[in-house]
């Protein structure tokens, strides 16, 4: 082995270290104690996209939990445990409307989503007011979202714990939101 | 209650005769290295005295019988000894194995959670199967048959004084047993890493004579009583309709959610949040107020109660005795 | 060498000749456990006489000759007064009408009398009530009651009654928001709103009577079964076995509306109305206080077991038999015991509601084999005398025929595919559980059948004493399940089980069977490609009628199941047919027509296939069941020309 191949594969293994490092150094942060926004910020989200005349600009809240992969991951345990598959099934839907389409009846927006597990909704959605903490809140709609592809690929779960049902999140193709904003749909980039 | 169990403070068989088999390791190890540290150092001394001799100048390998001797010598020894180790465990977990002639073994249902423990005491009668958290009661004397699941991760039960690890796997059944010879009160921790907040995954154990033990099982089985004075009426209140109702159980109320541990009386238990904190009105509420600052990544959420309804859930929590 | 390359060469071919063997005995085992050993033994006579457009095909098992016809009597049979009062048409829930201007030779020119918009797009399971020459319909949610005018062409309404049940109800019906119909007594309809009122309204007026709230939908509660008026009673019972609900059965005075008595399916005797005079005829359900130590403690407080099928009378016995729900949750690791009385059939007293027997059908229930199926009183010959007994082809699989005095099981046998228990113990009357399909939590257990909705769901058979025979609409399907923690949260699911449905044996999803109940085995049989889950309907005329959920209404001939007459309608049939006499002195059969209930939520709730455990693991099976239906709502009368 010559010296200038030897000097190469040293070169290519800093090379590697550096993107390992850099990498990691992108670690998704973990965030037990972040305050999450709370009801009173989204209580004045826009619903409806008829508005008399010229649209007013739209009220969004951040949420925190998008793009999120512990809290979208979070978001899939509680959507199990606390019952919400019991009526949306997996997504599919059942005795509550489909989640996993393109079809949002009271909106996509992740704070459209948090306004419907707090108020409930007419037809038959019960109101968690009260009952779920801020963070949970935003880590359920997180992962509601992911179930119709509207999160990047890399934090959309990966795999079902249970019964392989459906495919998992990451591999559900992107259904872009029936009549409403382009707003917080994902990059094709995101979802190679 | 002792924070760090030991292996050596046996409390029942399976424990004891582990003890044994590691007591017996560790001498016949510890002679053995010695052994080994006499040969070596006669070795050296014998080298040094040729080398004095001049007798190194020419040194070869050795060859012939002697070496082919010496190597069998050392090769039979240590099989030997390793059969005799193999052999010792062996038996031992002969001895450990479940005991088919027990009479009336007690049946508990132990499932890991991501980071509590859950207990399901099984009967012939199934309104009389008990479900707890975080606190194994157990009667003196008699076996305990223990069925280990698991709701998410792999977990690992372990009371180091009645017994050794055994692993708690999602979607399968392991079954251990224990058996406590004497009373006495041990703290149990998860012994296979299951994520964020394993090292704080413990829960008390709590080995009583049949008759204490009984008394235990009759008042853990009670339903919750209605509170009755203003305050716990409306802590009660506060309970059913805010965080609280999502994840845990009271019986005798309509909380029946077993996300997190069951509360029916968790008045009566000695520590909160899986072992992690003394049971006080004032851990309790800080617990509720902000359980990530105590155990963070713990599924608990935050929940900022104004002080009053926090003062009345905790004189609520109170009355769960 | 020449050999050994032979033998290569060949061996593909063995392989697959031998996989071939070995899977058609698996079938041929699959085929034995079906329908008994005469489906096998009758093999060869299998004569597909008029296997119609649409059918999968018709399989004469037995060659027919009338035995047995004529011998079945049904106890207070009424003469035929054209009229169709309750669901059941009778209080033996016979379903057969004495009408006979259509008979299996006419019946070919069947036609469109007039049909009627619901204008409601949900699954319509309600039978039409004639009384009089008023009809009376009853929708899904909202629940609007129509009265038609039979006299006028066309039957134009007469009025329309709106209950106006909360919007929120709809949110904890389990399958569908579904109602199964009206009930008509001393000059009023009677009938159930999905947030459990029970009204009565004035059958010329449309004016409410009274109305009373009988449960609470933030409870899960739901009511969706039709009422039976016995006595001046209404008996009504809940829904919600998915949702943690507590299972009852009340009376309702009919004059006032007033709860005469109310019995629980679970907790202590005192509130289940257990008492001096009950009288079960099985060990293991006789005891103390049985609905509450059969459970974990509290449990039977969230134990499901409602009741939402339906009910007979025995006018001469004075005693209403009915059968109770599943437990909850479907989860059953996390209710060990018997969890009585779910799942059970209750002989009761209707004046005070006392239990004079009970039979558990399915304890411990590991699939949700619900008990509510239709019980037919019949009076037949058993073994040299008649016995009164009562016939239910229960979900589990297996068609009951039991004294209805004493609660005994005279026999058991399967009509469709069961592997999930080995047989019924005549002796101890329980089920022998098969332990390979017991669901287990983490573990996905294959090939359980029937699956969830049993080899046969709420959708009522027909008894005809002219053929003897019982007509039986049912599905064949098998499922994937397995076991997760279930959370009760009040109001919320409470089912702890991912579920996977598909075609059974044979590919076909229904099946639609004439069965003897003296001889104990299948007589024909039509194998439908979607599960058949319309009631069935069975006239003097020797006609039998039942819907697909493609749509197609059809007429069979009763004795032979030769296809007489078929009709498409707008959207899949899940309703219960009807016959009746017009005013014009005319026979019409009626039925209303709209995909939906739970087999048919895909279509009416929209849900989405890609996930195989939606609507409760049945939408996988029913993938392409939009492709053949939309969602409707329409009432069709047919007459002859």
């Amino acid at each position: 082995m010559s010296v200038v191949s030897v000097t190469r594969l040293w070169g290519r293994a800093a090379a590697v270290a550096a993107l390992t490092l850099g990498l990691a150094c992108k670690r998704e942060e973990r965030r037990f104690n972040a305050s999450y926004p709370s009801p009173p910020a989204y209580a004045a989200v826009t619903l409806d996209t008829l508005q008399p005349g010229v649209p007013s600009p739209e009220i969004t809240v951040n949420s925190p939990s998008e793009g999120n992969a512990y809290d979208i991951a979070q978001g899939k345990q509680l959507f199990a445990q606390w019952n919400c598959s019991g009526c949306h099934s997996h997504g599919g839907g059942g005795m509550g409307p489909p989640l996993m389409d393109n079809e949002w009846i009271y909106g996509s927006s992740p704070e459209n989503i948090v306004a419907t597990i707090v108020e409930g909704r007419p037809n038959g959605m019960p109101s968690f007011r009260n009952r779920i903490a801020n963070n949970q809140l935003w880590q359920l709609a997180a992962y509601v979202r992911s179930m119709s592809g509207l999160q990047a690929k890399a934090p959309s779960p990966g795999r079902n714990d249970e019964m392989q049902y459906k495919v998992d999140e990451q591999r559900t193709p992107i259904r872009t939101p029936r009549a409403s904003s382009s707003r917080n749909v994902p990059a094709k980039s995101e979802r190679p | 209650m002792t924070w760090a169990g030991s292996i050596f403070d046996t409390a029942g068989p399976p424990a004891e005769r582990i003890a044994r088999l590691a007591w017996f390791l560790i001498i016949v190890s510890a002679v053995t290295y010695l052994l080994v540290l006499v040969a070596t150092g006669m070795a050296m001394r014998r080298a040094r005295a040729r080398r004095a001799r001049g007798e190194l100048a020419d040194a070869r390998p050795e060859t012939g019988k002697r070496l082919t001797r010496n190597v069998a010598i050392a090769a039979i020894a240590t099989t030997l000894l390793l059969l005799v180790f193999v052999t010792a465990t062996a038996l031992t977990n002969k001895a450990i194995a479940w005991p088919l002639n027990a009479q009336q073994p007690l049946t508990i249902e132990v499932t890991g959670n991501q980071w509590w423990w859950q207990f399901r005491y099984r009967d012939s009668v199934p309104s009389n199967w008990l479900t707890t958290s975080n606190e194994l009661h157990i009667p003196v004397g008699r076996p305990v048959r223990v069925i280990l699941l698991s709701n998410d991760v792999i977990h690992s039960f372990w009371i180091p004084e009645l017994h050794g690890k055994q692993d708690v796997i999602p979607g399968h059944r392991n079954t251990t047993w224990i058996q406590a010879d004497r009373p006495g009160a041990w703290k149990a921790r998860c012994a296979e890493f299951c994520g964020l907040q394993h090292a704080k995954m413990a829960f008390d154990v709590v080995a009583e004579s049949p008759a204490q033990f009984d008394r235990w099982y009759e008042s853990q089985l009670a339903s919750a009583q209605p509170p009755t004075d203003s305050s716990a009426k409306h802590g009660h209140d506060v309970f059913m309709q805010r965080t609280c109702i999502m994840c845990h159980a009271i019986s005798g109320t309509e909380a029946g959610s077993s996300v997190g541990p069951e509360l029916t009386h968790i008045a009566s238990r000695p520590s909160i949040a899986a072992g992690t904190l003394p049971n006080t009105r004032e851990n309790l509420g800080r617990w509720i107020l902000n359980p990530q600052l105590i155990k963070p990544g713990v599924r608990m959420p935050p929940n900022a109660l104004p002080p009053a309804e926090m003062n009345a859930l905790l004189d609520y929590l109170e009355t769960l005795k | 060498m020449t050999d050994r390359r032979a033998t290569r060469y060949r061996s593909p071919t063995y392989v697959a000749a031998r996989t071939a063997v070995a899977f058609l005995a698996l079938a041929a085992v699959g085929t034995g456990c079906t329908a008994g050993s005469e489906q096998t033994a009758n093999a060869t006579t299998t004569q597909p006489r008029a296997a119609a457009s649409g059918t999968v095909g018709t399989d004469t098992l037995v060659a027919r000759s009338g035995v047995g016809a004529g011998k079945i009597t049904i106890p207070g049979a009424e003469p035929e007064d054209g009229q169709w009062v309750r669901p059941a048409k009778d209080y033996a829930s016979t379903r057969f009408s004495g009408l006979d201007q259509i008979t299996t030779a006419n019946a070919a020119q069947l036609k469109l009398a007039w049909s009627f918009s619901t204008g409601v797009l949900r699954g319509q399971e309600a039978a039409p009530l004639v009384v009089g020459s008023t009809m009376y319909v009853v929708t899904p949610y909202p629940n609007f009651l129509y009265a038609l005018d039979l006299t006028k062409p066309g039957a134009p309404a007469k009025w329309k009654y709106e209950p106006q049940p909360l919007a929120a109800a709809q949110g904890v019906a389990c399958c569908d928001v579904v109602n199964r119909g009206a009930a008509f007594a001393d000059g009023k309809v009677f009938y159930n709103t999905l947030d459990n009122q029970t009204v009565a309204v004035d059958a010329t007026t449309g004016k409410e009577v009274w109305r009373t709230q009988l449960g609470d939908i933030n409870h899960g509660e739901t009511i969706t079964m039709a009422p039976l008026v016995v006595k001046s009673k209404v008996l009504v019972g809940n829904s919600g076995g998915e949702l943690g609900i507590r299972g009852w059965l009340t009376a309702l005075d009919a004059k006032t509306g007033k709860v005469a008595w109310r019995a629980y399916h679970t907790g202590p005797d005192s509130l289940v109305l257990i008492g001096a005079r009950f009288k079960p005829f099985y060990k293991s359900d006789q005891g103390k206080d049985l609905g509450v130590s059969s459970w974990p403690p509290d449990k039977w407080k969230q134990g499901g077991a409602g009741a939402w099928g339906w009910i007979s009378y025995d006018a001469a016995l004075n005693l209403i038999y009915y059968g109770t729900a599943n437990p909850g949750p479907w989860n059953a690791e996390q209710r060990p015991g018997d969890n009585k009385w779910s799942s059970t059939t209750f002989a009761r007293d209707p004046d005070t509601g006392e239990a004079v027997w009970a039979y558990q059908v399915t304890p411990h229930d590991l699939h949700d084999y619900d008990g509510i199926n239709e019980s037919i009183l019949l009076d037949l010959p058993w073994k040299g005398q008649t016995r009164r007994v009562m016939v239910r082809p229960e979900r589990d699989g297996y068609v009951y025929v039991q004294d209805r005095t004493s609660g005994e099981v005279l026999a058991a046998d399967t009509f469709g595919v069961v592997n999930s228990t080995l047989g019924i113990d005549l002796q101890t009357g329980r089920p022998t559980v098969n332990k390979e399909k017991e669901p287990q939590m983490g573990k996905v257990v294959r090939q359980i059948c029937p699956a969830s909705p049993g080899t046969k769901d709420w959708q009522p058979s027909a008894f005809s004493p002219r053929t003897g025979l019982l007509y039986i609409p049912h599905q064949n399907l098998c499922m994937d399940a397995e076991s997760i923690e279930a959370n009760y949260i009040a109001g919320t699911p409470y089912v702890g089980m991912n579920v996977k449905m598909y075609a059974g044996p044979g590919g076909h999803r229904g099946e639609f069977d004439a069965w003897d109940p003296i001889a104990r085995k299948k007589v024909w049989s039509v194998k439908e490609n979607f599960p058949v889950w319309s009631g069935a309907l069975v006239t003097a005329g020797d006609v039998v009628f039942y819907g697909t959920m493609d749509g197609w209404f059809r007429a069979l001939d009763a004795r032979s199941g030769q296809l007489l007459w078929q009709s498409k309608l707008g959207s899949g049939i899940i309703g219960q047919p009807i016959t009746y006499r017009g005013p014009d002195g005319k026979q019409y059969v009626a039925i209303l027509a709209g995909v939906g209930g739970w087999s048919g939520a895909i279509v009416a709730a929209g849900i989405d296939a890609r996930d195989s455990s939606a609507a409760l693991g049945f939408a996988n099976a029913m993938r392409d069941l939009p492709n053949a239906t939309t969602k409707g709502g329409t009432l069709y009368v047919f007459g002859l020309p």
